[in-house]
């Protein structure tokens, strides 16, 4: 066991290095520059020299890429080009509000996908099945994007049931009370979670439905009910806890996707979170910030595959870690 | 999940009530479209910044909307309680007494001077350094004194003495060394001395700032003002006509007017534009600045285009008719200089295709698209994919093209892509908008004057500098419009670009807002006068902090 993790995360380390030094060059070779003025204004070029060697862009390539290396090798992220703060501050304060997003659709995903998986088995074959099937399909073939504007149209814009963006209430937030503010954060969460969890939890569904069906079709489940125990618990005890395995390893898989549809939600209803910020960071060129949210959602997928590999052999005796 | 929604909603009502009742309550919201990089007025230049600097760090005089920037008499005071012009050279500003930092001291003429020295201290490279580079010297000689001398008399002197700098507190700034100026703390949390100070940021998420009840102009009515970003335009209109945020500075498209329309608790204000739009051709080849471009080095190809362009037609149905086709290279905020003299070029297939013809680009395969010694009449645009109605029109000149036999390619990029192609004249079109300022001096030799840090097409031509440099000795408004309209009489000939449109500016405010007045150069510059009568204010106005 010990070996298998210091092998994995050996590879983790490799995988996220090649990351990191794939998307320096990228971002290095791609069209545009920093320090640009908004479009359509003009800028003192002495300005732009200036802070191009301020930051050390006009070295050549491989010595910023050493220097960037040494810094992070120190914990040192860099200075934001864009924000001229400290990189670590600005992921500070975009971090957790990715984290609350993508861990409520990741709620939303299993819970609603895995319920809804189970109804289906429970009816295979029915019309009720059959109409969940379609339903399903058709909202995860749903764009991101577009599935939130919808929710934005309607829930925000139309009935008014949600706020259309941001955290919180900027002007009601400070003179709420503790629970004011909870219910406050939960109803300006809504709009993306439900956006992101939604187009998961119908994959999830899916998942779940067909590995439940193929344990519906085991030899213990069959001797359960021959023991004469009730369907649900048949269900419930044994099939379910069986079929949830691989929806186990489709929790590590789903980080990647929940770090992808973030970009598109955040941006979509300005929430200030990982997403947006890598986001605006490209569009500014702004080199440190990009590769820091790189890094970050490397780091993020790597470490969701190998806890999804530990869970899968905690859950399941038969699977064996070997190095 | 649904049950705790319910409770949410239930719960959000929980609010402490707040008891501002009175004419200086009032929390607007504002959807801001962007970003802000620093709070240091030098190394600050993007729209929203020019917009939190008006509340925060005041001019010695300001701006009056539609003013001419020729002389003194379009302005009026601000932190100078007065100013007289000692000889030609040499103008002596009065500072107001009552003017104070929001940290206590007073504005001195010391800080301007300090100003002064840092807005052109090269080691900053602010971007007004150019618009003072003819201001010799700035002293004090009193603490309310400050003295501006000029290395020559010229018309826009006042302009330029009070227009471009934000006056910055010495005592704060000056151990600060400039090469520390980018991260300083002052530039997250400004000390300022205006009707407004910062009192919260969080970045690229939300500015807040509080009313000074001691402004010396006069106690603002709004108690509150908040930025809420949104990093783009259909989120932060989206937040406005749903209620989130009460007021936008533009709306840009005719569907979002359409949206802001329709909403009951939004009312709008038209306001002269300060961007015009153009495709500009590269007179040089692409990517090779010392041979001229194949196509575009020959005027009469760039004529062809221009007639055959429908500038009107795209005006109607892209903006609905919420833009004017400009007669010269100018947005609707310099009124002054739309004249009859200047008139677009009028739209003629017929004589664009003669043009072609004459010039041997003719369709000789039969394909709809003309050539010439077997090169194509066809060109690259690149667009920004952030302008949805440049986009618009890009499709709309398509079109217009190839009934003449010319073929448009569109090349649809970012703007730091496309910023690095114009810098390395790697293109043959671009289709582009320019914000200007209030003088037209400080907009136009930039972009088509010869050797222009933006002119990035390589125009030249002598007789337009001669014009241009006329404009700027001129006397009087009268006389700068007579350099002009030459000058840009000479550029229609040329054709150096397609004029398409100056937009019309359309805010879009809460109805529960009185004093609605904008001025086009800063849309935000009199909001301290913008008010929520007590009867109308809500519950999210009485709130405290």
């Amino acid at each position: 066991m010990t070996a298998w993790l210091l092998r994995r995360l050996a590879a983790a380390f490799a995988i996220v290095f090649t990351v990191v030094t794939l998307c320096f060059i990228a971002i290095h070779l791609a069209p545009g520059t920093p320090f640009l003025p908004e479009e359509g204004r003009t800028i003192n070029p002495e300005a732009v020299a200036r802070l191009r060697r301020e930051y050390g862009l006009d070295r050549p390539l491989p010595q910023q890429y050493v220097r960037y290396l040494a810094a992070l090798a120190r914990g040192n992220l860099g200075e934001s080009f864009s924000q001229r703060r400290p990189v670590a501050d600005a992921i500070a304060s975009a971090l957790p509000n990715t984290v609350v997003l993508a861990g409520a659709a990741l709620g939303i995903d299993f819970l609603l996908g895995i319920a809804i998986g189970a109804y289906q088995a429970a009816r295979a074959r029915r019309r009720s099945d059959a109409a969940l099937t379609s339903a399903s399909l058709f909202v995860h073939s749903l764009p991101i994007f577009w599935l939130g504007l919808v929710l934005l149209l309607v829930f925000g814009q139309w009935l008014h049931w949600f706020p259309v963006g941001g955290v919180t209430d900027p002007v009601m937030y400070d003179s709420l009370s503790l629970l004011g503010k909870l219910s406050d954060r939960l109803r300006h969460l809504a709009l993306p979670a439900l956006t992101l969890g939604i187009v998961g939890a119908a994959g999830t569904a899916r998942f779940q439905r067909a590995a439940l069906l193929e344990a519906l079709s085991a030899d213990y489940v069959r001797t359960a009910r021959a023991k004469g125990l009730p369907e649900s618990a048949v269900l419930l005890r044994h099939a379910l806890r069986d079929a949830l395995l691989p929806v186990i390893t489709l929790l590590g898989l789903a980080l990647p996707f929940l770090l992808t549809g973030a970009v598109l939600v955040e941006t979509v209803f300005a929430w200030p979170g990982l997403g947006k910020l890598a986001t605006d960071a490209i569009a500014a060129r702004d080199y440190p910030l990009v590769l820091a949210t790189t890094l970050l959602a490397s780091v993020a997928v790597v470490m969701g595959s190998l806890v999804a590999d530990l869970l899968t052999a905690l859950a399941d005796p038969r699977v064996r870690l070997v190095a | 999940m649904m049950a705790t929604l319910t409770l949410a909603l239930a719960v959000s009502a929980c609010s402490r009530r707040g008891g501002c009742r009175d004419e200086y309550c009032g929390t607007l919201v504002f959807a801001a479209v962007g970003s802000v990089t620093t709070l240091l007025p030098p190394l600050s230049g993007a729209s929203l910044e020019r917009d939190v600097f008006d509340q925060i760090l005041l001019r010695l005089a300001d701006f009056r909307a539609g003013a001419s920037t020729i002389g003194d008499s379009g302005f009026v005071p601000q932190l100078a309680r007065s100013w007289e012009w000692t000889d030609p050279l040499t103008i002596t500003f009065h500072l107001d007494p009552r003017a104070r930092w929001h940290d206590g001291p007073p504005v001195t003429a010391a800080d301007v001077q300090f100003t002064f020295e840092s807005y052109t201290d090269t080691a900053l490279g602010a971007g007004e350094s150019k618009a003072l580079s003819r201001i010799a010297s700035v002293t004090a000689a009193d603490s309310l004194t400050a003295v501006f001398r000029f290395r020559e008399a010229y018309p826009e002197a006042f302009f330029d003495a009070a227009f471009h700098m934000r006056i910055l507190p010495a005592h704060l700034l000056r151990d600060v060394p400039r090469n520390a100026w980018q991260t300083a703390a002052f530039g997250r949390a400004p000390i300022g001395n205006g009707p407004y100070r910062l009192v919260r940021w969080v970045p690229n998420e939300i500015m807040e700032l509080a009313a000074d009840s001691m402004f010396f102009l006069g106690r603002p009515h709004l108690r509150r003002l908040i930025f809420r970003f949104a990093s783009d335009l259909n989120v932060g209109v989206t937040q406005v006509v749903a209620g989130d945020a009460d007021a936008i500075e533009v709306l840009v498209a005719p569907p979002n007017i359409e949206r802001a329309q329709a909403a009951d608790h939004l009312a709008l204000y038209p306001y002269a534009g300060t961007t015009y739009t153009f495709m500009r051709f590269n007179l040089r080849a692409n990517g090779d600045a010392l041979r001229p471009h194949p196509l575009f080095g020959d005027p009469d190809v760039r004529r062809a285009l221009v007639l055959a362009t429908d500038r009107e037609r795209m005006v109607q149905s892209a903006t609905a008719g919420r833009a004017k086709v400009p007669p010269g290279p100018m947005p609707q905020q310099w009124s002054w200089l739309w004249v009859p003299e200047l008139t677009p070029p009028p739209f003629d297939t017929a004589a664009a295709g003669r043009l072609l013809t004459a010039r041997g680009w003719r369709d000789s395969n039969g394909d709809g698209i003309r050539d010439r010694a077997g090169r194509r009449l066809s060109f690259h645009v690149a667009v920004p994919t952030t302008s949805a109605l440049r986009k618009q029109y890009a499709r709309l000149l398509q079109e217009q093209f190839r009934a003449v036999g010319v073929e448009l390619v569109i090349d649809e990029m970012d703007n730091a892509a496309l910023s690095d192609r114009q810098n390395a004249g790697s293109f043959d079109a671009t289709l582009e908008s320019f914000q200007t300022d209030p003088s037209p001096i400080a907009s136009v030799p930039g972009i088509w004057g010869t050797g222009g840090a933006s002119n990035f097409g390589h125009y030249a031509n002598a007789a337009v500098d001669r014009s241009m440099r006329a404009a700027a000795r001129a006397s009087s408004q009268a006389e700068a419009r007579t350099a002009w309209v030459t000058a840009f009489q000479i550029m229609a000939q040329d054709a150096p670009a397609i004029l398409l449109y100056a937009l019309d500016n359309v805010a879009a405010v809460n109805t529960r807002v009185t004093g609605v007045e904008i001025r086009p150069d800063s849309w935000l510059a009199l909001v301290r006068n913008w008010r929520i009568p007590p009867d109308r204010l809500n519950e999210r106005d009485r709130v405290g902090r």
